[in-house]
């Protein structure tokens, strides 16, 4: 597995456990009387704050991560050559994290699905709106859509570095 | 009628002939990373003009005798085109 399928895994990961303590949190409150299902600001600052959390966590989780699969190629370098100096390992490092164009056209196109899921989810919170549902809901599946988009443009960024990706 | 054009490769028979050069060192002539090298030669990645060239270039030839392109009628429900 190469390390942007890693990074990507690792992104994935991260994200549904975010999501997870989001619906639990969200479940808590709104059974304790905290979260209205008109009253839309505390939905607003819950969101809001769960954004900020999980763009600082993504953040954190990626230097994580680079960090230690940096010391894993170090020590699988000096397992494979106990000779090899720290400029070969730098060298090792820099060329599996090197991004080129398959890289690039991995993620436009991946980004394309991320964009037509999030375009249905919000139709379907406009939708959710004309069938009188509260608006709680709508910004509920806003917020949902902004998720699933993200998880299925990672999913659609693992197929393509799997089974491939040609041009047009 | 329509046809499917489908981008060939020599690249494994090349980097045999270049003294067994290994993916990871052509990738770092040409530029990417191993898993475009790998990708491209299984042709699960047709690569770029450019980088078609600059890989061509690795080897010292033209960029012909790295790529081929190998065309097909486009089979539509189960019926080849005629």
């Amino acid at each position: 597995m190469s390390y942007q399928e890693k990074r990507t895994v690792v992104g994935i990961i991260s994200g549904v456990i975010l999501m997870v303590v989001y619906v639990f949190n969200a479940m808590g409150r709104v059974q304790a009387g905290l979260l209205g299902l008109h009253d839309l600001k505390p939905w607003a600052t819950l969101m809001l704050t769960f954004i900020g959390i999980g763009i600082a966590a993504a953040i954190v989780i990626q230097i994580l991560f680079h960090i230690l699969f940096a010391i894993s190629i170090a020590v699988s370098e000096k397992i494979r050559d106990e000779s090899c100096d720290d400029k070969e390992i730098e060298r090792e490092i820099e060329a599996q994290i090197v991004e080129d164009e398959m890289d690039k056209l991995i993620e436009m196109k991946s980004s394309y699905i991320g964009l037509a899921i999030i375009s249905f989810g919000f139709i379907a919170a406009l939708v959710s709106l004309v069938l009188d549902y509260p608006a709680a809901v709508m910004l509920n599946i806003l917020f949902g859509v902004l998720f699933l988009g993200s998880l299925f443009e990672s999913f659609a960024q693992l197929y393509f570095y799997r089974r491939g990706i040609h041009h047009g | 009628m329509a046809k499917k054009y489908s981008i060939t490769n020599h690249i494994r028979k090349l980097r045999f002939f270049a003294n067994e050069m290994t993916q990871q060192q052509l990738a770092e002539k040409a530029g990417v990373s191993r898993q475009t090298i790998i990708a491209i030669e299984a042709e699960r990645y047709s690569p770029s003009l450019e980088l078609a060239f600059r890989i061509a270039d690795v080897f010292g030839v033209a960029i012909g005798e790295v790529f081929a392109c190998d065309v097909k009628d486009e089979v539509r429900n189960g019926k080849k085109a005629k």
